[in-house]
């Protein structure tokens, strides 16, 4: 018995020196516990025999966590000096649509029976709410925009929405673009993403769904509503378009050619400029996100480091007194 | 006044001009004041549109003032471009090459080579 306890002792002793070793008893005392990978009992030692288990399964994770801290910090510091690079881009590219509305006026309540959502959203992840709510409003518009005679479609862009709207609405998805930030956000790509929707869907108005960035903690949702040339004929014709019909036109021989120029130019600039607005807002999205996650790793950091010192102490007191007892109950038996 | 290069021709708006949609070609688009050229910019292409309020707006989907531009790789460009036409083989092609040497060559007449 005394032997027993002596072998005990050592093995605990021997832990205490070396870190590989309490593995190996580690799988000792593994399978006498199923409890030993438990994280969660701050501050308890758990079932005799299994306490060095814990122990190292809390160094573990505290490990990981500092991992997570590193890399979301690294995160954070990413999405700010992309914020920067993409921000004045963004501000400049706002005086691209301003002429049109100048000209034809913002008409979001107009009555159309084709209409296309187009989605702005994120490739990537990790940024926040930004997809979801603009996922959310592209779903109440389609259900505002849906009636009896009506057609509606969705146009998405960006791989966040298309999963989340894949889900239930498939049937309604018209046209999807992935992957637009891989080379940068340009007029150019933008007119391109025009070119293809005007050839394959037949739309009288688009509403364009985006994030607006208003500052690095604020996202507006944002629709823009574009007419189609026939609408903005049709609109203007009965005079609800402000005094297109005052305008002179030079150019192209028939007013219908000029605006349809006018609609597709009008498309590219908003799509330019929305693009422009959601990389903002992802960036900056992402970056409160990565900062709260941080700072919650600080926190589940600090919360560990007590909970494992405090039972490292609470082991070595353990030992320390059964030493001593055993030491002084071999005394007393001599 | 400004002078815009309209595909109608060269247009020149005064305060109080008439409301006008105006669609541009490529050419140089230069601001007078006081009977002095203040600056001029090459447009690539775009719309124009006055309004009442004698407040004109202009679009383009470049525009760039004329000094940064290399007279050199203009002339290059405009050579290169009619080369083109003459090697074109499909409609694409040449018409391509006809925007190349519109460009190429107004700007080429607006630096003045």
């Amino acid at each position: 018995m005394a032997s027993g306890s002596a072998r005990k002792a050592g093995m605990r002793l021997s832990s205490l020196l070396s870190g590989s070793l309490a593995s190996g008893i580690k799988s000792q005392t593994a399978a006498a516990s199923p409890w030993s990978s438990s994280t969660g009992a701050a501050g308890e030692l758990g079932p005799f025999g299994s306490r060095f288990a814990s122990s190292q399964a809390v160094r573990n994770r505290m490990k990981s966590v500092k991992s997570i801290q590193k890399i979301t910090k690294a995160m954070k510091m990413v999405a700010a000096s992309k914020l920067r690079g993409v921000v004045s881009k963004t501000e400049k590219s706002r005086g691209l649509w301003q002429p049109f509305i100048a000209l034809l006026g913002d008409h979001p309540g107009v009555d159309a029976k084709k209409v296309s959502i187009l989605t702005v959203s994120t490739d990537r992840g990790l940024c926040g709410g930004i997809n979801s709510t603009a996922v959310k409003y592209s779903k109440a518009l389609l259900k505002l925009s849906s009636g009896p005679d009506k057609e509606v479609s969705y146009i998405i862009v960006g791989d966040k929405a298309r999963a989340i709207l894949q889900r239930d609405s498939k049937q309604s998805i018209a046209l999807t673009v992935t992957e637009t930030q891989k080379i940068s956000i340009s007029f150019t790509q933008a007119s391109m993403i025009v070119d293809e929707i005007v050839k394959d869907l037949d739309f009288d108005v688009v509403r364009v769904m985006y994030n607006k960035f208003n500052s690095v903690v604020q996202f507006l949702p944002t629709v823009t509503t574009i007419l189609s040339p026939e609408t903005l004929i049709r609109e203007s014709e009965s005079g609800k378009l402000g005094d297109l019909d005052a305008y002179e036109v030079e150019g192209a021989e028939m007013k219908s050619e000029v605006l349809q120029n006018l609609s597709e130019f009008q498309f590219a600039s908003v799509l330019y400029n929305a693009f422009l607005e959601n990389a903002c807002s992802e960036q900056g999205a992402r970056m409160s996100a990565m900062d709260s996650s941080t700072r919650n790793a600080t926190e589940m950091l600090d919360k560990l480091t007590l909970s494992y010192n405090r039972s490292r102490q609470a082991t070595i007191t353990t030992e320390l007194i059964e030493i001593i007892s055993g030491a002084a109950a071999l005394e007393a038996s001599n | 006044m400004v002078i815009l290069p309209a595909t109608t021709g060269q247009m020149g708006v005064l305060p109080g001009h008439v409301p006008t949609i105006a669609e541009l070609k490529p050419g140089v688009l230069s601001v007078h004041e006081g009977g002095q050229v203040k600056s001029q910019y090459f447009v690539s292409s775009g719309f124009a549109f006055v309004h009442a309020n004698s407040v004109t707006d202009v679009v383009a989907i470049e525009a760039v003032p004329l000094d940064r531009f290399d007279p050199e790789e203009v002339k290059k460009g405009l050579t290169d471009c009619t080369q083109k036409l003459n090697a074109a083989t499909t409609d694409l092609e040449r018409a391509q090459a006809q925007i190349g040497i519109e460009v190429h060559s107004a700007l080429a007449s607006a630096l003045g080579v």
